[in-house]
């Protein structure tokens, strides 16, 4: 019976530990080898011979690259014949920043389109949220499964006629006009999610509140503000961000519109080039994963007591 | 009050569509326009010139005609079984794991959750660097430590492998989904049940049967829909890992968006995609859910 018992308990911790090792392990990966010189790279240990934190500063501009004129070159420049504009020519090839990857650029525009769209979803998810949860009237029902349905579709089916309607409408000519449409995909691409969750949440508020308020002469759209919003923060905080995870980590909309607009790359569609280019050095490209997955990762652990009751309670959508 | 018997119903009605007005102006516009408008576009021979010519059937006769649309056919229903049985299954093992008591817990609990809240671009780079001919653990696992095979081998730049290595993937980075929630499911279960079946002399086994995944039916009926529907429309993480994986929505954007672009066809395969997509669910949910 106690070796059964002993016997039992071991196997239980090692499926754990399985568990464990089988989820973690690309991430445990991730880290190493951002750290590895690449001497070191087809070592199978986990631990750096030598820490190597270059890819790290290069990324986050801390430290120039490294500008080598090699000496040839150098005898050239020094030749009294050529001209200044001539010099200034060849010393910039040399000195290009082109195959610096520009990562808090992008980093940056990511976060700029998400918290946007974010932001946006949210303020049009809190109304449509209230009138599905709170207003009596004939179609609603027929509404609410209606933006349900709209899981359904993905971006495949939706990837086509939205680049056809954005080139007709002139949108996708113009870097301006690709980011806007961008911004307004990723909003309605998460609004059936927050719909969803705020309409939810907003059930559990006792009506008793806002008629109080209305007794004392509130409008209707003041008591969402005044009532609903202060009551639901960490409801908003939560949908706010998995609407910014969802544009955080998109792809496919992202590669269709943004295609012609390096500068405005996401950290999505730039790493992939990054990936492709000539510069495609693992360290660099673990480095530049790890820190795509940071603030994300941090956020979800900052807020993982709302989030994990919105995933059971329909906030995803993929 | 009484001489305009509406009148107050009217006033709720009427803030009721203004406030969800804007969203579903939204919706309509940039979802249920576009889905009508690609169904439009298949019967259409799309120009870059935007002078559109009116084909009828030809697109659907094309497709159906062509060998790579069956051969993409054929990888997605494997990729969608697989990797729906697989994330379903593993989330139900995990999940029974972490019903039980144990020290740090908690923590557990979080990490597990790891591979489906992190960004896919970084995930992604981490498995093509395990399965790197060059560098990658894998190849020194089965090549210099196992022995299982002579030479190292680029598994996810052969279709074949790849698609095994997309299903495990999309496995690894999806279960916590599937664990997390059966687990918020099993916690619902009363206690009574359980103690009441020991008494009557049952073992675990029959427990589980007999309890949990009875219990269970309504979420794991759930969770499977949920997947099914996401994986079929699943793009990134296939393309992202191994683009060589031609499932349809793969083929769809190829169509689309490199080589000779056919909008037109790729219009069609969508809307073939999407047809499929229903027809497999009202199957799923009257013989199988039994709605």
């Amino acid at each position: 019976m106690v070796i059964s018992r002993i016997l039992q308990k071991t196997g239980f911790y090692f499926l754990i530990i399985l568990v464990l090792l089988f989820t973690l392990f690309p991430f445990v990966q991730m880290l190493s080898t951002s750290l590895k010189h690449q001497y070191d790279w087809g070592n199978p240990s986990l631990i750096p011979q030598k820490l190597n934190w270059s890819s790290y500063s290069e990324l986050l501009g801390f430290q120039k690259k490294e500008v080598k004129v090699p000496e040839s070159i150098h005898r050239l420049l020094n030749n009294p014949k050529l001209s200044a504009e001539k010099r200034q020519k060849i010393l910039d090839r040399f000195t290009s920043t082109s195959d610096v990857f520009p990562f808090i650029n992008y980093f940056i525009n990511t976060l700029l389109i998400a918290g946007t769209a974010a932001a946006i979803s949210l303020l049009f998810a809190v109304f449509g949220a209230y009138s599905f949860s709170r207003v009596r009237y004939r179609g609603r029902s027929g509404i609410q499964r209606g933006v349900l349905l709209t899981y359904m579709f993905g971006g495949v089916l939706l990837m086509v006629p939205l680049y056809q309607i954005s080139v007709q409408v002139g949108l996708a000519n113009t870097s301006t006009g690709s980011i806007l449409t961008l911004v307004v995909i990723y909003v309605v691409q998460t609004l059936p999610v927050s719909l969803y969750m705020l309409g939810n949440y907003f059930r559990s508020i006792p009506e008793s509140l806002e008629e109080a308020a209305q007794i004392d002469g509130c409008s209707r759209f003041k008591t969402i503000f005044l009532i609903i919003v202060p009551l639901s923060l960490p409801m908003l905080v939560t949908v706010y961000i998995y609407a910014f995870m969802i544009a955080w980590n998109e792809y496919l909309f992202a590669s269709v519109f943004l295609k012609n607009f390096n500068e405005f790359y996401t950290l999505p569609i730039g790493l992939k080039s990054l990936f492709v280019s000539k510069n495609a050095i693992w360290d660099r490209i673990m480095a530049a994963s790890i820190l795509t997955a940071l603030p994300v990762v941090f956020v979800f652990m900052t807020f993982e007591k709302h989030l994990i009751g919105g995933l059971t309670e329909g906030g995803v959508k993929e | 009050m009484v001489s305009h018997p509406g009148s107050l119903a009217q006033q709720e009605a009427r803030f009721g569509w203004k406030t969800v007005a804007p969203s579903l102006l939204l919706i309509a516009l940039l979802i249920v326009y576009p889905v009508a408008y690609n169904l439009y576009l298949s019967f259409f021979e799309v120009k870059l010139s935007g002078q559109n010519e009116f084909v009828g059937f030809n697109n659907y006769i094309d497709l159906l005609a062509d060998r790579a649309f069956y051969d993409s056919l054929t990888v997605t229903v494997i990729y969608v079984v697989g990797s729906t049985l697989g994330t379903t299954l593993l989330g139900l093992g995990v999940a029974s794991l972490m019903n039980h008591k144990f020290p740090l817990r908690g923590l557990v609990r979080g990490l597990v959750l790891l591979p489906y809240i992190a960004p896919l671009i970084s995930e992604v780079f981490a498995w093509q660097f395990i399965f790197d001919p060059v560098n990658g653990i894998y190849n020194h696992m089965t090549v210099e430590v196992l022995g299982i095979s002579d030479e190292r081998v680029n598994l996810i730049g052969t279709p074949g492998n790849a698609l095994l290595v997309v299903i495990i993937f999309d496995i690894w980075k999806n279960f916590p989904f599937a664990y997390l929630m059966i687990l918020s499911r099993l916690q619902s279960i009363n206690n009574d049940l359980y103690e009441a079946a020991t008494l009557d002399g049952a073992n675990r086994w029959q427990r589980f049967w007999n309890i949990t995944l009875p219990e269970l039916r309504f979420v794991v009926g759930a969770i499977v829909m949920l997947r099914f529907i996401w994986n079929i429309n699943k793009f990134d993480e296939v393309f992202l890992l191994a683009p060589n994986v031609k499932t349809l929505p793969i083929y769809t954007y190829f169509t689309a968006f490199t080589g000779t672009i056919e909008q037109g066809l790729a219009a069609a395969i969508a809307v073939v995609q999407f047809l499929l997509l229903i027809g497999l669910i009202f199957l799923y949910i009257r013989r199988v859910l039994k709605w």
